[in-house]
């Protein structure tokens, strides 16, 4: 287990931050820790990275205590907090040599060229960063996360202020990265980022995790499905034949609404919509399981 | 490379490359510009004795290097802790005392700057007579754990109140209370309050230990009990820094 808290707490002079906090989070999996702002996300990863201590509760990193074992953790973890400063007189090279010495790990040029193409990023040679758009810093970041060849990697809100394209290229770095084995910790306000990415969430409220798993798990267990609109160019086949994954709610001319199950990929549920002979030609998503679990989850939290 | 040097480069660099720091050194070198050119052009302060004038330029280069210390020392946590660069260095796996070590390495290097800086001035305002050479020894001696000591109580300041604006504010009003005997004269300084004022404050035993050393031309040797109340100045402010350090959190 990379990460493993249970029921942690965490004050800060008189205020509770934390109060029941539980995450675990295996190699090769995408953790999606969400929650309303003021929930304690950044305090749930402070306390992962060893930046906060513990009142109660129990914290294990890579198998070690990140607030007594610090440099341990530090060295084979990877973060990009939410709010990441750049010293904005160094270029990207610059940058990422001073953390490669921070880190005993001194680049070489070619190496350096080599992290910068990872994370997609090409600033023109000595560039400073005080240039870089927000995606460009964003990428930078990532890099720099990347230094130390983690086996786990904690991201506060990475895809936050970045374009579509430049999203959908640091999803496409995250899957890669967990396909490596990399244990990926993600706390972010997107849901959309979370079902695309996360096989494990976590949903804060007021400091509590109330709820923890896989994500297909905890929307089963909660009897939840994605909720889609689908509009049909003719008529639905005779008896209307549907595959196991998904149900029709109900019908109105040309549209149907159809609760797909949590578990089951959108992608092929269409695809056998289409072998019973349903003349789909628009499909809209209505709801997704999850916001709806959250908005539940949430509902009277801080926002 | 150790951690300890490769963050006192990076702090280097803060000085001398970013436009913040260069503007700062540009506003220092203006100051002493102004002050240099006062003593050499003004009808009344051209008149002073040679000791006179070196030991007003180490004066002010004094100040000028803890206003400096001040502004440099706030920066290096409260405001890296503000851009949210502080949180990318407490992560690498580097002990915290070597990234502290690092940063008062910096500090030392904008006495060091501020320092080179002052020279040509010094030697400006007092290069024709024999003090210049005691009033540098004296001003390395001495200035170097005041200044020292004020960037490090800054750092500590920072590190506690967590905002730039605050902790520039509260050591700002520490230095103008430190410089208030110098600026109030020695009427007030010959009382019993002035005199207990004159030993606790660091700026202005060092200011006395000059003054001994380029005025009364006295041995810089025989300065040692003044020189031992600025080391102790230095080694809180030091103690300081380190605690709000190892409080710093997100």
């Amino acid at each position: 287990m990379l990460i493993e808290m249970k029921a942690i707490q965490v004050n800060q002079g008189n205020a509770s931050i934390l109060r029941d906090v539980n995450l675990s989070l295996d190699k090769g999996s995408i953790y999606g820790l969400i929650g309303p702002n003021g929930a304690g996300k950044t305090t749930t990863i402070a306390a992962a990275l060893g930046l906060v201590p513990v009142s109660a509760g129990s914290v294990r990193v890579l198998g070690k205590d990140p607030w007594t074992e610090s440099r341990f953790v530090h060295a084979r973890t990877g973060a990009l907090p939410e709010q990441s400063g750049f010293y904005e007189w160094m270029s990207a090279e610059e940058y990422l040599a001073f953390f490669g010495n921070l880190y005993e790990r001194p680049l070489t040029r070619g190496e350096i060229a080599q992290r910068l193409s990872q994370v997609a990023l090409a600033p023109r040679p000595g560039q400073r960063i005080s240039t870089f758009s927000r995606g460009m810093r964003q990428r930078l970041g990532l890099a720099r996360a990347l230094i130390p060849e983690p086996e786990l990697i904690i991201l506060d809100e990475p895809t936050n202020g970045l374009d579509p394209r430049g999203r959908r290229e640091l999803h496409d770095i995250l899957q890669e990265l967990a396909a490596d084995g990399i244990g990926v910790l993600l706390c972010t306000h997107l849901l959309d980022d979370v079902e695309r990415l996360c096989d494990r969430i976590g949903v804060l409220v007021s400091g509590r995790t109330v709820v923890e798993g896989g994500l297909a798990d905890v929307l089963s267990a909660n009897g939840l499905s994605q909720r889609f609109l689908v509009r049909l160019s003719a008529e639905a086949p005779p008896d209307e034949p549907h595959p196991r994954e998904a149900s029709i709610l109900t019908g109105n001319g040309g549209w149907r609404i159809v609760d797909v199950t949590p578990a089951a990929k959108p992608e092929d549920v269409w695809r056998k919509f289409y072998d019973l002979g349903w003349p789909l030609v628009e499909i809209k998503r209505e709801n997704t399981g999850l916001e709806a679990l959250y908005l539940a989850l949430t509902e009277g939290g801080t926002a | 490379m150790n951690a300890v040097a490769v963050i006192a480069r990076k702090e280097a660099g803060d000085l001398l490359r970013s436009p913040r720091g260069l503007s700062w050194l540009l506003a220092m070198a203006a100051a002493l510009s102004a002050f240099s050119l006062l003593l050499i052009s003004d009808a009344e302060l051209s008149l002073l004795d040679n000791a006179e004038a070196v030991y007003g330029m180490c004066a002010v280069i004094m100040g000028l290097g803890a206003l400096l210390a001040i502004v440099m020392g706030v920066d290096t946590v409260a405001g890296e802790k503000e851009r949210g660069s502080l949180v990318p260095l407490l992560i690498a796996p580097v002990a915290r005392d070597r990234i502290l070590f690092g940063k008062l390495a910096g500090i030392a290097m904008v006495w060091a700057a501020m320092y080179l800086l002052a020279l040509p001035y010094l030697w400006a305002a007092g290069g024709a007579g024999q003090n210049l050479a005691e009033g540098l020894v004296s001003l390395a001696l001495l200035g170097t754990p005041v200044v020292l000591g004020f960037g490090f109580l800054a750092m500590g300041m920072g590190a506690r109140l967590g905002s730039t604006r605050s902790a520039l504010m509260v050591c700002l009003v520490i230095l103008l209370l430190a410089a208030s005997p110098v600026i109030l004269g020695p009427s007030l300084r010959q009382t019993a309050v002035g005199r207990i004022f004159d030993w606790i404050n660091p700026l202005s035993v060092a200011l006395n230990a000059l003054d001994a050393v380029i005025i009364d031309s006295q041995a810089v040797v025989s300065q040692w009990l003044h020189w031992n109340l600025t080391l102790l100045f230095s080694g809180i402010t030091l103690w300081f820094a380190r605690d709000g350090f190892y409080r710093t959190a997100l």
